[in-house]
């Protein structure tokens, strides 16, 4: 009786776990913690719901790319899988910035872009669900279905044995991204707005993937001029993590991510 | 995560399949969805991409992560294996324990964090008890 009474108690007893350890070794892990090869790419609100803590709220709309007409694809399936990511990125912008038309036009870009890839199935689903956030205003539930439109493509790929193409509309909406944040942060600079380009990881990840895609991806020319460029900004942005970005690197990282875009939204690539 | 998902698919296909496993880490998935879920209503923004696999007893996976100072993570750890006891800890660059709270129930763990620092950040996983030899697991997370 006694026993049983015990472990009724040992029953309702709040459970009792191990304590974490203080500090691990990150350059030491045990040899059954192998790391997992996959990086999640933040997406852009998450980074800019950061800078609207800040301080003043950005004027998004001066950093918006309008679009005059939906999205045309355009070269190859490398450069059309990295405007698709741009694309997106662009509609997670135009929500920061609250412009409902923009959004809508975006709804329709990465229909036509993903249609091009062959995988509008997915898309026409969320392309019809950003649509109708953005005509109710519902900007929480235009972020998640912006989200949720890149997650759907990328997995369309992956079916259709295109993970580098899934990658790339990953890099395509990373580039935008990075390029907006740079323009708010050096429009009004600080450390602290600049800290947000401490991103040493996403960079290894990229220049991991681009130099493992397929010759057929990897010579296209704008994969080329991508490639080069996420070189070029992998020491801006890979610093220690004690080390500040200066305003300096701000307009460097700019500079190139906005050469980025233009060259994969560009018809004649050479 | 999802695009981890391939790589598992094509070791499953090479041996016992694609269904169960999964199918497992999609329902680990939902039990991880399910925690996240009273955070939601406090305003936390959970991502579509997640990760995802299978651990033995006493195993620890680790996953290297970008994080943004001024933001707020939760981490939720799912598992469909009732009786499993799971954990998720956060670290940061420097291998020091980040997370401000974590808790552990059965089918969930989770962690919360909010980053001294913009940077890399480790994730620290492990099955502690399962009665099976392979536990399946997920890890989604969200921000506010």
């Amino acid at each position: 009786m006694k026993k049983v009474i015990l472990l009724a108690l040992a029953a309702l007893s709040p459970p009792v776990f191990a304590e974490p350890a203080a500090h691990i070794d990150v350059s030491n892990l045990p040899s059954q913690s192998k790391m997992i090869d996959a990086v999640v790419v933040p997406v852009p609100s998450e980074i800019f719901a950061v800078l609207d803590k800040l301080g003043p709220r950005p004027n998004w709309s001066a950093v918006q790319h309008k679009m005059t007409s939906v999205a045309q694809p355009i070269g190859e399936q490398p450069q059309i899988a990295l405007m698709l990511g741009t694309v997106i990125a662009e509609g997670f912008i135009a929500v920061e910035a609250e412009d409902a038309n923009e959004v809508k036009q975006i709804g329709k870009s990465v229909l036509n872009l993903a249609k091009a890839l062959g995988v509008e199935k997915k898309a026409q689903v969320r392309a019809k669900a950003i649509t109708d956030a953005a005509d109710a205003k519902d900007w929480t539930a235009v972020r998640k279905q912006l989200d949720k439109a890149l997650e759907d493509v990328r997995e369309a790929m992956v079916e259709l044995n295109s993970e580098a193409l899934s990658q790339l509309v990953s890099l395509g909406g990373w580039l935008r991204g990075t390029e907006a944040l740079t323009a708010v942060v050096e429009k009004h600079y600080t450390k602290e707005s600049a800290e947000l380009l401490h991103q040493p990881i996403l960079l290894d990840y990229f220049e991991k993937r681009l130099a493992n895609m397929k010759p057929k991806l990897k010579l296209n020319p704008v994969v080329i001029k991508v490639q080069k460029g996420v070189l070029e900004i992998r020491p801006l942005m890979g610093l220690p993590d004690s080390g500040d970005i200066s305003e300096k690197s701000v307009k460097e990282i700019n500079d190139v991510t906005s050469d980025l875009i233009k060259a994969i939204n560009a018809k004649a690539q050479h | 995560m999802k695009r981890f998902a391939p790589f598992l698919i094509a070791l499953l296909c090479l041996s016992l399949g694609a269904g169960p496993a999964r199918a497992t880490i999609d329902d680990a998935l939902s039990f991880a969805l399910e925690a996240a879920d009273p955070y939601v209503k406090e305003g936390f923004t959970v991502r579509e991409d997640y990760w995802g696999g299978d651990l033995g007893v006493k195993q620890t996976k680790a996953i290297v992560h970008q994080l943004f100072k001024g933001n707020t993570y939760w981490f939720w750890m799912g598992t469909d294996a009732k009786t499993a006891k799971i954990s998720v800890h956060i670290y940061d660059s420097e291998g020091n324990l980040a997370e401000v709270e974590a808790w552990q129930k059965p089918h969930f763990a989770a962690a919360r964090v909010e980053p001294k620092k913009t940077g890399t950040y480790y994730l620290i996983v492990e099955v502690e008890k399962s009665p099976a030899e392979r536990t399946s697991w997920s890890l989604a997370y969200g921000f506010r």
